[in-house]
């Protein structure tokens, strides 16, 4: 929890960045429209709010005082043709601002996405996919909401703080001018308090982010915990941090507690200074002469009572105003992001790969100083089969990784068809390179869906005749809907080895001129496990095909087999030359024999076997 | 920072929650304020005595218009008069102050009652609860679901009470003031509030609908960044960007939608509101013309007004709010009212020493599955699925049928002496193990510890006497030292820590870590591979220096160097103490004391390895399957060498 890695959710910087916010206005306008349209509307509805109370006052003083109900009423329709009007702008504004918030969102999670198709496989591979969800998804609200609701709530109190002032400069200058000695202490204690509650808010969502966590911990570790008797002194340490939660929640509550009376009070001396000095305006100068009107006092009183509300939107939207512009700067970050890996000017995509492969003296490193490939040299012919072994950490993905370009190699030429394959398109080079990866990647809709991904305009004859090559077909069929069958999240619904299938099949239908396979180190059941061995091997039969290879059948197969350690070639050879070379391969080959035959036998899984 | 909690606070804290359990929803929450009522009944009192502030405002505001303005009387006064608005601010302001504080006292205190009671809830019930709730599920009982009540208590409930005080007082003022005018101000109402609440009710509608879109929207994303390396293999950016962009313009038509209803609902409400303000302000306001009553009155009329009617439009929304806060309810009080296992329990002292000999006689056990957690989702299966409703109640009893797993386990072992356990996956290695703990109880035979049934044992003193090394063990998300010293219940110094980790063979790699022993494992710090997993795991136990050592064979998923060392540590671990070893392979176990084959839950063979080596059966025949593999190996070699390249054969085992 000490550590912090560079993703961790800094929530907001405490100085608000103007050229952040510039930015998010560029962002938005394309519909300077809309917001002109529910500024005005909001404009029209905080103008309306403080004439109501002015109408009142005229309904007391020109009405009721002066027992005039021919005015009277033509006020009281003047009122009810003032609500109307009002809902209309109502409406408008709810309208305008709301839809126009969905928009925005719409437009940056399009723009994210789309930006993020464009990144380079490094990008992912450094950046936690949980920080690159949250920035899709919350922060782009966050600043949808900055732009609509947070830009109307400062129009509207604003409009509406200067409004109701020149309404009341308009009943009573002297007056006003008392009254405008307290609104800005008003402003003052409501941006301190509510300064104050954002940062305990924050320490709240901490905490809460810890007590999620402690859960999660001892639900998945519970048999340990009771194996070792833990419970007590758990319960006492997640009761410090339950405790501290409760400290800081209850921080933040009383904070909220004090503010809103805090503003009110303040507002209330001004409430004491307008009864004061207006009631001796009126001993002194009678009823409506020279001073102030029953109707004043009374619009004064509600003016001050109800200022409160603009000013605390005010306070409340620069404090949120805070957390959107971080969430902004966080969304910048990411679509500023440059790919790595980018189409060389003049790339090309040569239309047709015959599959030959080379590394010349490729070296690669993730970070400096640390090379995971090095010096790495291989030809391939097209339609080799090549095996790939070695123990973790040695560079077999490191090749797959260089080989799809989603890395370039830091030193040295990758060549398909003798051609640096810099000088072709990433497009041309990944539309004709197929990979099977040893958890097979799924994606949540239909098995035929699945499937068409290889090809997306394959008829459903092509992707039925895909999966019968792939030797998936029959357990395809046997699924209540086939192949309508839907694989879930993730294709979670399927099992592991029925996964493994229907990417194979997937691989078929696209026809790739250059094949990965990394085989599953796991076993599947026995049947699956049949099928998707001569699913592998029909999926190979005549492509340049590189195996990082677990089972020693595939290995054997291999035209070549690549033994890898710490980033170098140690071994290369046909399986019987490696074999007379006692070295690396002969342990490892003999290690894995040993295991596939007690499973064979089932000695793993023995007493099955037997019985 | 427990110790920080007054004292008060703390005894509530001891409230067993299990009591607070009812059927009856309303009475459920009622017994989970247990402790809290008086402060409650505070806010709830100082949030009446808040709208009769209020009340009182407009009360000064109208002797000031009528008797000071007006009639220009007691003048004098008017200092105090304008104090007493000062006045009657601080003291509407205390109201709503202790409001918030008492409210967030009851509700965060409950929240922090909760979810303690819920954490321990968690790692005390038994395994039979475990094995069938799903975790997710769990989790979002005691956190969103915790969340949910928290607010109906800080939120929902008192915002009722609020709207319901304001009205009552305001009303009742009204009425006192001027019958007509009372009972006129209320004619809209009841269409208000029916409005509001038919309106919320279809908003959490169609607001769920585009959660769920946003949920679709999520999933599409994180399928997308999970599976970047098949996007990116088969160049599908553009299919990728097509399917987001319909799941995302689908979510804003949702939200667009969502939107208009709002943008309709607000301005109309605001129309009817402003309608009965205008019906109460043109028949009063006639009234003050005719003098019927005074321009003070007209003034306090209209200022209660707003009292009563604006706040009504907000009724619905806490009504809908609270439905959600009763099903929360429900679903913390299901994992509430699950029986936990008692772990002090037991007629042999806490602090008997034991010696580790073990009898077992005629044991059989048998799972028996619970439905737990399940309800929820079935009425929500039930509504959205239909296709299923028929054959669901079959398969769950069929479900529930208890499923014997061991039969008839008769062996014994001396104090010190080494048990191996050989059989395949299922045949009720682990059960033997879970039953040795107690994390199940058998239901058949007899099983005892020194002599003493194993029943009679509180589970706390077996536990601690019994150390695991598992075959994946789970380490904690915190430091390295943290996690070798978990299981010992007592301080431990840097030397102990040290100490186990040399003699697990881990100590010089955790070294190697940037942070030493203060390096934190898992997500947040390092990964630790499987073998170093193991090691921890292997000094976790050391440290705790148990009288029975249960190992799960180890070393299948490590490399050979790996595996040597955690033989080395084991060989460090074992001596002196009664081991059983879980194994499958026979190479682990040939120099246990006692083997004991299983199958299917029964005991096929037992006995030393000599003994069983020369009697025919499984075990006899699994020797000579591994002698016999060793024989192929070499074979295989001599062919490989023969092999040469011309006559490669493509086949391999499928052939």
């Amino acid at each position: 929890m000490a550590q912090s890695y560079g993703f961790e959710e800094e929530e907001f910087t405490t100085k608000v960045n103007g050229r952040v916010v510039m930015r998010i206005m560029r962002q938005v306008t394309p519909y300077w429209r809309w917001i002109l349209g529910f500024i005005v509307m909001i404009a029209l509805t905080s103008v309306a709010d403080s004439y109501f109370t002015y109408l009142s006052k005229q309904l007391i003083d020109e009405g009721i005082v002066a027992r005039d109900t021919a005015r009277l009423t033509q006020l009281l329709v003047r009122y009810g043709g003032l609500s109307v009007f009002q809902a209309i702008t109502v409406f408008c504004f709810v309208y305008l601002a709301g839809v126009l918030g969905e928009r925005v969102q719409y437009d940056m999670r399009k723009q994210l996405f789309n930006h993020l198709q464009a990144l380079s496989f490094s990008y992912f591979d450094k950046t936690p996919v949980g920080w690159i969800m949250s920035r899709v998804t919350s922060d782009s609200g966050r600043i949808a909401d900055l732009v609509t609701w947070g830009f109307l709530d400062v129009t509207w109190a604003t409009l509406n703080i200067i409004t109701s002032l020149t309404f009341m400069m308009i009943i009573n200058w002297r007056l006003a001018l008392i009254v405008a000695g307290v609104i800005p202490l008003m402003i003052a204690v409501s941006f301190y308090f509510r300064q104050r509650i954002l940062v305990q808010y924050r320490d709240v969502r901490k905490l809460n982010s810890m007590i999620t966590g402690a859960y999660n911990e001892s639900i998945a570790g519970v048999r340990v915990v009771k194996a070792l008797v833990r419970e007590k002194k758990n319960l006492e340490e997640f009761s410090d941090t339950s405790c501290a939660m409760y400290h800081a929640a209850y921080r933040a509550a009383w904070l909220s507690a004090l503010f809103l009376p805090a503003v009110q009070i303040v507002g209330a001396f001004g409430i004491g200074a307008v009864v004061w000095y207006g009631g001796l305006q009126a001993r002194n100068a009678g009823v409506s002469q020279m001073g102030i009107t029953v109707g004043g006092i009374q619009a004064f009183l509600s003016y001050l009572t109800f200022i409160m509300w603009p000013i605390q939107d005010l306070a409340r939207v620069y404090a949120e105003m805070q957390r959107s512009v971080a969430s902004a700067e966080r969304v910048f970050s990411l679509i500023d992001a440059k790919p790595d890996v980018v189409d060389r000017e003049g790339a090309f995509d040569p239309g047709f790969v015959r599959g030959e492969v080379a590394f010349e003296d490729v070296t690669f490193r993730y970070e400096e100083g640390k090379d995971v490939l090095t010096d790495f040299n291989l030809h391939v012919d097209p339609g080799e089969h090549i095996a790939i072994v070695g123990p973790t950490g040695g560079g077999k993905t490191t090749i797959v990784n260089l080989l799809c370009r989603f890395y370039e190699p830091t030193e040295g030429v990758v060549r398909i068809d003798g051609r640096d394959y810099t000088t072709l398109t990433q497009h041309a080079i990944q539309s004709r390179i197929g990979v099977v990866l040893q958890t097979p990647h799924l994606f949540s809709g239909t098995i035929r869906d699945n499937i068409r991904y290889g090809r997306l305009d394959a008829t459903d004859e092509e992707v039925e005749q895909a999966a019968k090559v792939a030797h998936a077909h029959d357990f395809i069929v046997g699924m209540d809907k086939g192949y309508n069958e839907d694989v879930g999240e993730g294709g979670n619904l399927l099992s592991v080895g029925q996964k493994q299938l229907v990417s194979i099949a997937r691989a078929v239908l696209a026809d790739p001129a250059i094949l990965i396979l990394d085989e599953a180190t796991s076993s599947v059941d026995t049947l699956t496990e049949v099928s998707v061995q001569r699913g592998m091997e029909a999926l190979m039969a005549g492509r340049t095909s590189f195996v990082i290879a677990h089972r020693l059948s595939t290995i054997k197969r291999a035209d070549r087999i690549l033994v890898l350690k710490a980033g170098r070639i140690v071994e290369v050879g046909t399986h019987s030359e490696l074999i007379r070379a006692r070295g690396h391969y002969y342990d490892l080959y003999t290690r894995q024999f040993r295991r596939e035959r007690e499973q064979v036998y089932g000695v793993g899984e023995f007493a099955a076997a037997i019985a | 920072m427990s110790q920080n909690l007054n004292p008060k606070l703390l005894q509530k804290l001891t409230y067993d929650l299990k009591v607070a359990v009812h059927k009856n929803r309303l009475v459920g929450l009622w017994r989970v304020l247990t402790g809290f009522r008086l402060l409650y009944l505070g806010a709830m009192i100082a949030i009446v005595l808040g709208a009769f502030t209020r009340v009182y405002y407009y009360r000064v505001v109208q002797y000031v218009i009528d008797t000071v303005v007006g009639e220009g009387r007691n003048t004098q006064h008017l200092p105090w008069l304008a104090l007493s608005f000062v006045g009657l601010a601080v003291l509407e302001g205390t109201f709503a102050y202790l409001r918030g504080i008492w409210s967030a006292e009851t509700a965060e205190g409950i929240a922090l009652r909760l979810r303690d009671y819920l954490y321990d809830q968690m790692q005390r019930l038994p395994f039979a609860f475990h094995d069938y709730a799903k975790t997710g599920e769990l989790i979002q009982r005691s956190t969103s679901d915790v969340d949910a009540m928290r607010r109906f208590y800080a939120d929902q409930a008192l915002g009722i009470g609020r709207i319901v005080a304001l009205f009552v007082v305001n009303f009742t003022m009204l009425l006192r003031l001027n019958t007509r005018i009372g009972l006129l101000s209320v004619v809209v109402m009841p269409v208000i509030v029916a409005m509001s609440y038919w309106f919320f009710g279809r908003v959490s509608k169609a607001y769920d609908r585009y959660q769920d879109q946003e949920a679709k929207l999520s999933t599409v994303l994180q399928e997308n960044l999970t599976g970047v390396r098949v996007v990116k293999a088969f160049a599908r950016q553009p299919y990728e960007i097509d399917k987001f962009d319909r799941e995302n313009w689908e979510r804003y038509h949702l939200g667009k939608k969502l939107l208009i209803m709002h943008s309709l609902y607000w301005p109309l409400s605001d129309v009817l509101c402003a309608g009965q303000t205008i019906l109460v302000q043109a028949v009063s306001a006639m009234m003050a013309v005719r003098g019927e009553i005074t321009v003070g009155t007209y003034i306090a009329v209209m200022g209660m007004l707003t009292w009563i009617i604006w706040p009504m439009r907000n009724l619905g929304r806490l009504i809908v709010q609270v439905s959600t806060g009763l099903v929360s309810y429900r679903r913390v009080a299901d994992v509430v009212e699950q029986e936990r296992e008692d772990i002090v329990a037991g007629s042999v002292p806490l602090d008997a020493q034991i010696r580790g000999a073990l009898t077992f006689e005629n044991v059989s056990f048998s799972y028996q599955p619970m439905a737990v957690l399940q309800d929820e989702d079935d009425k929500k299966k039930d509504k959205k699925g239909k296709e299923k409703e028929t054959a669901e109640p079959e398969k769950k009893e069929e479900e529930l049928k208890p499923v014997e797993v061991l039969h008839d386990i008769s062996f014994r072992c001396a104090p010190g002496e080494v048990v191996a356990l050989l059989g395949s996956t299922g045949s009720g290695k682990t059960s033997i193990i879970n039953l040795l703990l107690r994390f199940y109880d058998y239901q058949e035979g007899r099983l005892a510890l020194d002599g003493v049934e194993l029943k009679d044992y509180p589970r706390s003193l077996l536990r601690r006497n019994i150390g695991i090394v598992e075959q994946e063990p789970f380490l904690f998300s915190r430091s390295i030292r943290d996690n070798i010293a978990y299981g010992v219940h007592r301080e431990v110094t840097q030397e102990e820590v040290e100490q186990a980790a040399q003699a697990a063979a881990i100590h010089d790699i955790i070294l190697t870590f940037p942070q030493g022993y203060d390096t934190i494992v898992g997500e947040k710090g390092v990964t630790l591979s499987g073998g170093q997993r193991q090691r921890v795991a292997i000094a976790r136990a050391l440290l705790k220096d148990p009288r029975i050592l249960v190992l799960d064979d180890a070393t299948s998923s490590v490399d050979t160097e790996t595996e040597e060392q955690i033989q080395q540590a084991l060989e460090v671990l074992i001596p002196g103490r009664t081991t059983f070893i879980v194994a499958h392979r026979i190479q682990t176990v040939m120099n246990a004391d006692l083997i004991v084959v299983l199958d299917k839950g029964r005991i096929v063979q037992s006995g030393a390895h000599a003994d069983l080596i020369q009697q025919p059966g499984l075990y006899r025949d699994i020797y000579e399957i591994q002698s016999r593999i060793e024989e192929e190996v070499v074979a295989e070699v001599e062919r490989g060498v023969a092999e040469s390249e011309f006559t490669f054969e493509p086949a391999g085992v499928l052939a």
